[in-house]
């Protein structure tokens, strides 16, 4: 089941991210994948910053969320947009939802036959995932999730970042270096150990 | 005696089954959505045997654990206690 949330939210209705390569980002979306362009805004540069005129633009990616872009006219990209051959950097994606299995090995089909290289399908313990990079760089990635999630992850999600927020603080505090993940294992293990005894 | 935590979920169900057919692991629960494994000695699991894919593999313990993971690599781990050498 979902956990009730605290704001009365409905899904994402876009994300953003800047371009600096217009025509290679709309052919890739549009006309590669085939995400319509259903929203483009063509402004002068407004607002408290010196503010570069931009064009912003959307693809619709399914149950009304569309990923879009800034384009920045007259910019250069900086130095902090640079692109990484780095996990850290590839942490930051778009990872689309699709129904089935089915559905994920359709586009698996799609995108290589658009010609576009993809860097994995990998089965994650509740989605599996294929995955690919845009033109300007970004990770992409399409999943289905095989089952939903239940009282049990939400109670495991809980303990788990419960261990693992222990550990930050305790390394905040200069006390003990939080260094692997075998400590958040061990941290919620005895937790959970605990919490079993008094049961 | 070392101890993994493993969460009542289709996808880790397979280490249970496992641990179910191995005479020196002992499973009981599931309470508070985990089955326990106690090991006599060490706990020494087998990604091939499990048919865990890496990505399941790699946080097969993220149910938690009483005692000290002493190897991990992509194929094979083995938990003993916090004591044992």
């Amino acid at each position: 089941m979902t956990p009730k949330p605290g704001l009365p939210l409905v899904g994402v209705h876009h994300t953003a991210r800047p371009t600096w390569k217009l025509a290679e980002t709309v052919h890739f979306y549009r006309d590669l994948l085939g995400l319509p362009l259903v929203h483009a805004i063509s402004a002068r540069g407004w607002g408290p910053e010196d503010h570069a005129d931009f064009l912003h633009f959307f693809f619709d990616s399914g149950t009304g969320s569309t990923i879009a872009f800034f384009y920045y006219i007259g910019t250069e990209p900086p130095e902090f947009a640079a692109v990484r051959d780095d996990y850290r950097y590839r942490a930051t994606h778009t990872a689309w939802r699709v129904e089935t299995r089915e559905d994920l090995l359709a586009c698996r089909a799609k995108v290589e036959a658009a010609g576009i290289k993809l860097n994995y399908q990998i089965r994650h313990e509740v989605i599996e995932s294929i995955y690919f990079n845009d033109p300007n760089g970004y990770a992409l990635e399409i999943t289905w999730q095989v089952r939903p999630f239940t009282e049990i992850d939400i109670a495991d999600a809980n303990r788990t970042l419960e261990a693992g927020i222990a550990l930050e603080n305790a390394s905040r505090a200069g006390q003990t270096p939080f260094t692997s993940i075998d400590e958040v294992w061990r941290n919620k293990g005895e937790r959970l150990a605990a919490d079993l005894e008094v049961q | 005696m070392p101890t993994i935590f493993v969460l009542d979920v289709p996808e880790f169900l397979p280490l249970v089954e496992h641990a179910r057919e191995v005479t020196h692991l002992k499973v009981s629960g599931p309470r508070l959505g985990y089955y326990r494994v106690d090991g006599e000695g060490e706990i020494k699991l087998n990604r091939k045997a499990l048919g865990f894919k890496p990505a399941v593999w790699h946080g097969a313990l993220t149910g938690g654990l009483v005692g000290r993971v002493t190897s991990f690599d992509n194929d094979e781990l083995v938990i003993r206690a916090e004591t044992a050498p």
